[in-house]
């Protein structure tokens, strides 16, 4: 249990769309930096495309409020370049994640009751 | 590798841009990344646009984590200066000074020499001085002016003071008659109405003659003041010593030349007067050696019977408006520059020092930090942001002393314009703080990163201690000891001239008078007994105010002498041999200024108001004829005029400032200095406080009369000080300053050698050594080159002291008792520095360093 457990994860929302972005990622398993970006600009239709300045900039931020760590595990050896660095969520993140999509769904709530929202915008 | 593609080698170059963290925990991924889009990029096109996002990406993410890097840094660095506060404050205050000293100086060059003068290309304009062009008229100088083959145009101007009145307002005012042409020569025109047009300027004299010689130019900050900026200035009338003039136009702000002007008129030439300035263009095309050349020999051709001797008393010289502006000032400011810079330099070696010392302490926490995977460059940038932020500090810090350096400097030498006040609030001086800053910092950088690139080179143990770089650094030690005794004797010496200067018997009591100048030039009281009336009701409203004791009037004051007149009088029509002054004066002058009547008295109100042929002599005229007592009733004889029976003599009074009395002769007068007259008052408790109200009641009398240079003597004096006074205060701050570096120096050394060498202190304490004597032990090393740097420096000492007793007057050498004690003060202060360097060994843990190895 790391230190992060103990401390409230609404502290650190709203958090930016590029953080977001990597912890859904990363909800799903453990990813290297340009599986990250590809996934992203899938995700939003290519609305959102991290730059490698950007998407490490935001690694590293993460790595260090330990929303995320690097994985040491690698894929087998002969599908992948050593050299590609993996990281993973960590508890800490997941709950992060899970406190920002709520604040987003109660967003969405009070939107839907001043304005409605419709299925396809 | 040279097969890979040139974006590729691009992006990693660009990657540099990146501090040193990021790239080393990043740089692989980033480099993987790019790969694998430049794999997805096969046509020019999708490249193109992946280098669109590349540049992008990169303008965002560096700043970003640059700001990031900084501010951990930073951090670190508050936490290290806050462990040795002794430490960062002494950096920060030989660097403050060092660098405050050199924006300050800078913001005299770059008023003087490099600001913008309110004038059209004013690096084409030029003054001419000792020389006199044709002026007799009008006619004769507007035609000379047009035949200049080098010169565009000329143009003549003269200054006064003034009384000034307008717009119900009276006031004392510098103003320049000049030439037609004056403003075109300038290339200023004024924001409202019109400059002078040719046939403005007229032959005649004093303020010239009515009509179109009856008008004026006046300065912007005068329109404000007389007029609250109103166009309906144009038109009205002002009054300088009594003339009608009227307001043709309004000069542009900033602009007051000559000498600060706030008023112009057309000239009026009169044959003889040779008061004129020349001020000149020259013609495009003409460099300024070749008007140089030009110059000289128009000068010849209109004056040739110059001797050989007028030709050097008196040079004849053609230079840039802007440096004869500058005068003297300017190679003093050059000079001054070199020398802070000089200063700056020597702070930031000992710095330098300091903060390697810093560095050896740290070799070990350095290591640790390098094995747990920070790389080199990583610490090498925390230590260039630690020397950059020290040199950040130390600039904002320096502003104070930059602030103060130019308020010194204004007050010892005024600007000759306004546009040339010299100030720190400028983007040219603040630039210049940042990169003094900058510099310093990159500087004082380089030797301890240097040391930590060894200490984290793998093999080594930090050491730098070869015998030769000690030894540069202790010759430095050495040095700044020798110039601070050299700087300490030196202004002892400029010490003891000042307290000689203040404690001079000056023949009179300087102490609780008031002094206020007026001038009826123009005035309603300036004609015949009118004068004497004004002085007499303005004397009575004095001497009925409380706390006054005497007051009395004279043209010429002690010491603040404005005007001279006098000449070798004679007593007895036996001729003096050295010329005497004359002093106009009023009754009860001597009582006043609190001189000393020796033989007789001084002059009644009957004798002044019947121009009784009387005179008071000073006791140097008396002596050269006898004795003062011989002088009483004997005749003061002045060329061809009734002879002035001595009634009284009195002790010397300064007239001079340098203490050299020369013969006076008082007579008196029932309107001394009419042109330029000075009230005196004793008064009883602080003279400063009584300034206004004896103001107000010499104003009482006709508002009309402006009332100036209102001052306690004790003021004159120190404004006539003021000179020796900033010789006195430069010196003992440079001296100062100097012993702060030497100690800095010294203090760097020892807690290097003290850092170095705590492994073979460990050794010696387990062998016995206690830390006292290990401390004791540095002391002796650190205080040699202290030893070694003061006998240069006491011969340099007594060198500087001849060179000083023969400039300055009253000057004296500092003796063999003082230079002991200089020596010893500064040993003594280096002791205290040392031991304080070496307090570590105090606490040094035996166990602890022999199991580290």
């Amino acid at each position: 249990m790391s230190a992060n457990d103990q401390a409230d994860p609404t502290d650190l929302t709203p958090l930016s769309p590029a953080f977001f972005h990597i912890l859904l990622s990363l909800g799903e398993g453990e990813r290297h930096g340009y599986a990250l970006k590809r996934e992203i600009s899938l995700r939003t239709g290519g609305k959102l495309k991290l730059g490698p300045g950007v998407l490490y900039g935001s690694i590293n931020k993460m790595v260090e409020l330990g929303l995320i760590e690097e994985s040491e595990a690698r894929p087998d050896a002969h599908l992948d370049d050593e050299r590609r660095r993996y990281y993973r969520i960590t508890s800490y993140g997941r709950k992060v994640a899970q406190a920002e999509a709520a604040r987003m769904r109660e967003l969405v709530q009070l939107a839907k009751a001043k304005f409605g929202v419709p299925k396809h915008a | 590798m040279p097969d890979e593609p040139f974006s590729l080698r691009l992006y990693r170059r660009l990657l540099k841009l990146y501090p040193a963290g990021f790239r080393e925990n990043y740089g692989e991924a980033l480099e993987r990344q790019l790969r694998d889009e430049l794999n997805e990029s096969s046509s020019a096109a999708a490249l193109g646009r992946l280098w669109i996002h590349l540049i992008a990406d990169l303008a965002i993410s560096v700043p970003l984590q640059l700001s990031r890097e900084v501010r951990q840094d930073t951090k670190y660095t508050r936490r290290l200066w806050a462990r040795r506060p002794w430490h960062t404050g002494f950096a920060i205050l030989a660097l403050a000074i060092g660098i405050g000293a050199n924006t300050g100086v800078f913001s005299v060059v770059n008023a003087l020499l490099l600001r913008s003068l309110p004038f059209q290309d004013p690096a084409r304009l030029a003054s001419l001085r000792n020389f006199f062009p044709p002026h007799d008229s009008t006619a004769q100088f507007h035609a000379w002016r047009g035949q200049s083959t080098y010169l565009a145009d000329t143009a003549l101007f003269e200054t006064l003071d003034v009384n000034l009145g307008g717009g119900g307002e009276w006031r004392r005012a510098h103003v320049a008659q000049a030439a037609s042409n004056f403003f075109s020569v300038l290339g200023t025109q004024p924001i409202l109405g019109r400059g002078f047009l040719p046939g403005d300027d007229v032959d005649g004299v004093g303020w010239g003659s009515p009509g179109r010689n009856a008008v004026a130019v006046i300065g912007y900050g005068l329109w404000q003041a007389l007029f609250g900026g109103d166009r309906k200035a144009l038109g009205s009338t002002v009054r300088i010593d009594g003339t009608p003039l009227t307001v043709i136009g309004i000069a542009p702000p900033g602009f007051d030349y000559p000498g600060k002007a706030v008023l112009w008129k057309p000239a009026a030439f009169s044959p003889g007067n040779n008061g004129w300035e020349v001020i000149a263009r020259l013609k495009p095309g003409i460099t300024w050696p070749q008007a140089r050349q030009a110059f000289a020999t128009e000068a010849d051709r209109l004056w040739p019977d110059r001797t050989p001797l007028q030709k050097i008393q008196f040079p004849s010289r053609i230079t840039e408006l802007r440096d004869a502006l500058a005068g003297p000032t300017k190679n003093a400011s050059l000079v001054l520059m070199s020398c802070v810079v000089l200063i700056l330099l020597i702070a930031c070696t000992n710095v330098a020092n300091l903060l390697m010392a810093r560095t050896a302490d740290r070799a070990t926490e350095l290591s640790i930090r390098s094995a747990l995977g920070a790389s080199r460059a990583r610490l090498l940038q925390q230590l260039l942001t630690e020397c950059l932020l020290l040199s950040m500090v130390a600039s904002i810090t320096g502003l104070v002393v930059a602030f103060w350096a130019t308020s010194v400097a204004a007050k010892f030498q005024p600007s000759a314009l306004a546009s040339q006040v010299y100030s720190i609030l400028d983007s040219r001086v603040l630039c210049f703080a940042l990169a003094a800053s900058v510099l310093s910092g990159l500087l004082f950088g380089i030797l301890p990163s240097l040391y930590a690139g060894r200490v984290l080179t793998p093999g080594t143990r930090g050491s730098t201690g070869n015998r030769s770089s000690r030894l540069i650094r202790e010759a430095l030690v050495a040095a700044q000891v020798m110039v601070t005794i050299v700087l300490l004797a030196a202004s002892i010496s400029l010490g003891r001239a000042f307290a000689n200067l203040m404690r001079i018997d000056r023949g009179f009591d300087w102490t609780g008078l008031v002094t206020v100048n007026v001038s009826l030039e123009g005035t309603t009281h300036s004609l015949g007994n009118r004068r004497l009336a004004y002085f007499q009701e303005a004397l009575d409203r004095i001497r009925r105010l409380p706390g006054v004791r005497n007051a009395s009037e004279t043209e010429f004051l002690p010491i603040y002498a404005t005007g001279f007149i006098g000449g070798p009088f004679g007593l007895d029509g036996r001729p003096a041999r050295q010329n005497s002054m004359l002093v106009p004066i009023f009754p009860d002058y001597f009582r006043t200024m609190g001189a000393r009547i020796l033989r007789g008295r001084e002059f009644t109100a009957a004798e002044v108001q019947g121009n009784a042929k009387v005179a008071v002599v000073n006791e140097l005229f008396a002596i050269e004829f006898g004795s003062p007592a011989d002088a009483l009733g004997r005749k003061v004889t002045i060329g061809n005029d009734p002879p002035l029976k001595i009634v009284g003599v009195v002790k010397a009074m300064d007239y001079m400032t340098d203490g050299a009395n020369s013969s006076q002769i008082f007579v008196p007068a029932q309107s001394p200095g009419g042109f330029f007259s000075t009230f005196v008052a004793r008064v009883d408790g602080r003279a400063q406080d009584r300034l206004a109200m004896i103001r107000t009641a010499v104003q009482s009398v006709d508002p009309q009369v402006p009332v100036f240079g209102v001052k306690t003597m004790e003021q004159r004096l120190s404004d006539v000080l003021a000179r020796p006074q900033f010789c006195r205060t430069a010196v003992l701050c440079f001296a100062v300053f100097a012993l702060l570096l030497a100690v800095i120096g010294i203090y760097g050394i020892v807690s290097y050698a003290v850092a170095q060498r705590t492994h073979e202190m460990g050794v010696r304490m387990a062998l016995g050594t206690t830390p006292s004597q290990l401390r004791i032990n540095l002391l002796r090393q650190g205080l040699i080159p202290i030893m070694a740097g003061a006998i240069p420096g006491i011969v340099g000492a007594v060198l500087s002291g001849w060179l000083l007793e023969s400039l300055v007057h009253g000057a004296k050498s500092v003796n063999a008792t003082g230079y002991v004690a200089s020596v010893l003060s500064i040993a003594l202060i280096a002791a205290i520095g040392i031991w304080i360097a070496t307090r570590p060994i105090a606490r040094l843990d035996i166990s602890e360093i022999l199991r580290t190895e």
